[in-house]
């Protein structure tokens, strides 16, 4: 999915420093035991974008989502590889497959209740489940629809009534039979749409004002854009939950604040703002939590996506792979990365797939010294090709100083070559309709894009599948439609072995970069301070690298 | 030019401020105080940086979008090396945190914009000032109604944000030239409105009936007897309108809406510089000091003039 409009959560199962810098010491800083009790304040900039888990489909709220909600399976609560595992949830296992992996069966456990005191059926995850066809409110996850079996004509429970292709055989068993066997399944059950919704509930904007808690907190105080407060849902059972510690007996959520005041508060760490998380800090404050002190509160590692910039394929003359090579040739990663605020804030990117996927393969395809770009060989390819003399390309980018930096630093990378870049500034709500609308995208863009899934099966089919390329809403930015490309993909898919498609998804990385249809940028990494009072805290690489929600606390929560 | 001798007696006779108000006479009083003399030096010096920009980068070493990762500590989130903000032999005023660009060429490149795009704004409203103002006071009646109802709803207007609406909705096509066209647009009322008043008293002094009264068309009294006795007005006004637009051009840039980037503004400098005014004060003071004091120089010098205009006219 696309970073920061439904950036969406990476199923890693690398092990890439995630919590890495936060848990060392076990006694001291955010690694440290946490209690009961207390309220976990949160300061944030953006407020969610969701509360509706059908609607929801990013980082920040699938992290949430674990506090309020609960699905069939969900990720490992622990830093690392293990967060990234699929353990059961709701359900007794993580399914069991028939019919060659077409049909999948799942039971739920017992004494799981809604907040309201209602048990949790079989029904209601059902109709969860199929919230997720109806046009208005299923624009979250986008698996259910693509894997389960279902009339083209359904349009949800709210519209068009019963599911036939999920079945509920008794209260505790849900049956699902989807359009082709799915060997991961297992995994698709873990996403925000299988949370379960009382049957005949939810209509509308009804849950994005008022959820139906599932988990161990329900929400208390809902000020959309302002303030969020949720306290603990004492109809949730312990002994039902393996994942979820749930430490504090309340999460108070504040919204809209200045990224910069967020950074001060942090720094500063007086009052209840000793009890506080928050998200990544400016590069400007990279300088000013070098002390000791500051450093015990700080917990960094990858973000789990890849920032790239797209070539447009279609273009002339990007529709030559020679030009699209010394393009990727020449540009100096490093001052890409200083843009965005240097090597605390994010890593050099060379493949494709970022380092949290399982079978990524490490290379480096267009190598340069320390990545500052090789304009010679560029300009010999440039030369081959004909443009010896460069070109004049537009670079679409949005209206935040974070991109505009990085625009200007590949303008400057490429001005050697005499290929003179227009930065091309499009507002920032609209960015990523623009360049999905193929018309109306340029030459290239910057843009990022993170895993919804365990393997390469949501990073490379959706960026550089041909037959994927839509009028609007497109996200193959370089429009490449190989047929080398679309066979492997589709050879990779008919895989039942996940790990043996995790690695053929790493060797098609190689034969997609071959073609030069983007220039990977970035994998940016996220740099939090934390306040002095928390514990139990470490970087979960299944939400973009944000601090596990459902395992933090207040080290001593009488403070 | 023909001048009847009716009209070179009645300009002698009139109290004209032509004389003692010459542009030697300025200049002379300009250089004897101390304080707008160093004004003009500055001046003369931004003036300077902008006209010669490139021979000048081509002297530090430096131009203004070159990027020297080697100024900046990477694992610092790009902060410059070294203190003040990275100030050294080969960067005179030090390096932009993040990407090592010479502070001291985007200071003279964003001299350019600031000193380019207040002037045209300045011509254009001088122009659009002293032809709307004098044809509203020297025709009246239904003119003068038009032209002034609309100086009314454009300075009443709120003007810095119907600004900022404009530039952000435009498609980012040639930002400085939008930028003298929307600064002006709401600029010349201010000059208008004066030019009007005083046309207004002009049209009835004995001089201009006289010239009238000996057969001379519209446009020659408007030419030869009303405008020179603008000069004065004309020239403290737009004097004092430059660093006004200077500033506007910064807020502009300032607030995201001016000049794109990589183009180098002081504005712009200044709005990037926020963050960093806890880690890298030296990347606020140094653009802030340049537009300071320019505006300051520029707004002194106008004072001054003015005096000098007024004492003139008094003498």
């Amino acid at each position: 999915m696309l970073v920061g409009l439904v950036a969406s959560a990476a199923l890693a199962l690398t092990a890439c420093g995630g919590g890495a810098s936060g848990a060392k010491g076990e006694s001291a800083g955010p690694g440290a035991k946490a209690a009961q009790g207390g309220t976990l304040q949160v300061l944030a900039n953006a407020a969610f974008s969701h509360l509706d888990p059908a609607r929801g489909f990013d980082g920040g709220v699938n992290n949430f989502y674990r506090l309020i909600y609960r699905t069939l399976t969900t990720q490992g609560a622990a830093p690392g590889a293990d967060g990234t595992k699929i353990v059961p949830d709701l359900a007794t296992d993580t399914g069991k497959p028939s019919d060659g992996g077409k049909t999948w069966t799942f039971t739920l456990k017992d004494g799981l209740f809604f907040e309201t005191g209602a048990p949790i059926t079989s029904a209601d995850v059902k109709w969860g489940v199929s919230r997720a066809w109806d046009p208005e409110i299923g624009i979250g996850s986008p698996y259910a629809k693509q894997l389960i079996e279902a009339p083209a004509s359904y349009q949800g429970p709210y519209k068009s009534g019963d599911l036939a292709t999920i079945a509920t055989p008794d209260a505790k068993t849900i049956v699902f039979h989807l359009k082709k066997p799915y060997a991961d399944f297992g995994s698709v059950v873990a996403q925000n749409t299988f949370t379960p919704v009382p049957k005949g509930q939810g209509a509308g904007n009804a849950l994005d004002s008022k959820p139906i808690a599932s988990g161990p907190y329900k929400v208390s105080e809902y000020k959309p854009g302002a303030s969020l407060k949720v306290v603990r849902n004492d109809k949730w059972d312990k002994k039902t939950d393996d994942v979820r510690s749930a430490n504090p007996d309340a999460f108070q959520w504040t919204f809209g604040l200045d990224p910069a005041t967020i950074d001060e508060r942090m720094i500063a760490g007086q009052g209840t703002d000793a009890d506080a998380i928050a998200g990544t800090i400016q590069a400007a404050s990279v300088a000013r939590i070098q002390t000791p002190q500051l450093k015990e509160r700080t917990m960094s590692g990858l973000g789990g996506c890849t920032t790239y910039m797209g070539l447009n394929t279609t273009k002339k003359p990007l529709d030559n792979v020679k030009v699209r090579q010394a393009i990727n040739l020449a540009v100096n990663k490093q001052t890409v990365r200083d843009a965005v605020g240097g090597s605390t804030l994010a890593e050099i990117a060379t493949s494709i797939q970022p380092p949290t996927i399982a079978g990524r393969v490490d290379y480096d395809p267009y190598p340069s010294p320390d990545h500052k770009g090789d304009v010679d060989g560029a300009r010999k390819l440039l030369t081959e090709a004909g443009f010896a003399n460069g070109f004049t390309m537009t670079l679409d980018t949005r209206a935040q100083p974070k991109m505009q930096a990085m625009a200007v630093a590949i303008q400057q990378a490429l001005e050697p070559l005499k290929i003179t870049v227009k930065i091309n500034t499009i507002d920032t709500a609209t960015y990523y309709e623009v360049i999905g609308t193929t018309s109306q995208q340029h030459d290239a863009a910057i843009t990022g894009w993170c895993p919804d899934w365990p393997s390469g099966a949501t990073f490379l089919p959706p960026l550089f599948d041909g037959r994927n390329i839509t009028p609007k809403g497109n996200s193959n930015l370089a429009q490449l439609n190989d047929p080398g490309v679309n066979a492997k993909i589709d050879e990779i898919a008919k895989l039942t072995d996940v790990q043996a498609a995790n690695k053929a998804y790493g060797e098609l990385d190689k034969q997609i970069m071959a073609l030069a249809p983007v220039v990977p940028l970035l994998y940016e990494k996220v740099l939090m301070l934390v306040g002095s009072n928390i514990g139990g805290a470490y970087l979960h690489d299944g939400f973009s690298g944000g601090i596990d929600l459902v395992s933090v606390g207040l080290k001593d929560a009488g403070k | 030019m023909t001048t009847s001798p009716a009209l070179v007696e009645v300009e002698e006779a009139v109290p004209s401020s032509a004389p003692p108000t010459s542009g030697r006479r300025i200049l002379t009083a300009v250089t004897r105080d101390k304080g707008a003399l160093a004004c003009l030096v500055f001046l003369a010096i931004v003036v300077l940086m902008a006209v010669a920009a490139p021979l000048i980068t081509n002297l530090s070493g430096w131009g203004p979008y070159q990027f020297d990762s080697a100024a900046i500590n990477s694992d610092l989130g790009g902060v410059p090396h070294g203190s003040l903000g990275g100030i050294s032999g080969s960067h005179w005023f030090g390096v932009e945190p993040q990407n090592g660009r010479d502070l001291f060429a985007r200071i003279v490149y964003g001299a350019r914009v600031s000193i380019t795009i207040s002037l045209s704004a300045t011509l254009l409203t001088g122009i659009l000032g002293v032809v709307l103002g004098m044809l509203a006071g020297f025709y009246r009646g239904w003119v003068d109604q038009v032209i002034s109802r609309l100086m009314d709803f454009l300075m009443a207007f709120p003007a810095l944000i119907f600004m900022i609406a404009i530039l952000s909705s435009l498609p980012s096509g040639n930002r400085p030239v939008l930028l003298v066209v929307v600064i002006s647009a709401f600029g010349w009322p201010y000059l208008a409105r004066v030019i009007r008043g005083q046309t207004m008293t002009l049209a009835n002094r004995e001089f201009v009936e006289a010239a009238r009264a000996s057969g001379a068309k519209d446009s020659q009294v408007v030419f030869r007897e009303i405008l020179p006795n603008l000069r004065g007005s004309i020239v403290v006004m737009t004097t004092l309108a430059i660093p006004g637009y200077i500033g506007t051009e910064a807020g502009l840039s300032f607030l995201g809406v001016g000049v794109s980037p990589p183009t180098a503004s002081w504005g712009q400098m200044i709005s990037s510089s926020v963050s960093w005014y806890s880690v890298d004060p030296m990347f606020f003071a140094i653009p802030g000091l340049f537009l300071f004091l320019t505006v300051l120089s520029l707004t002194v010098l106008g004072d001054k003039i003015r005096t000098l205009i007024d004492q003139g006219e008094a003498a």
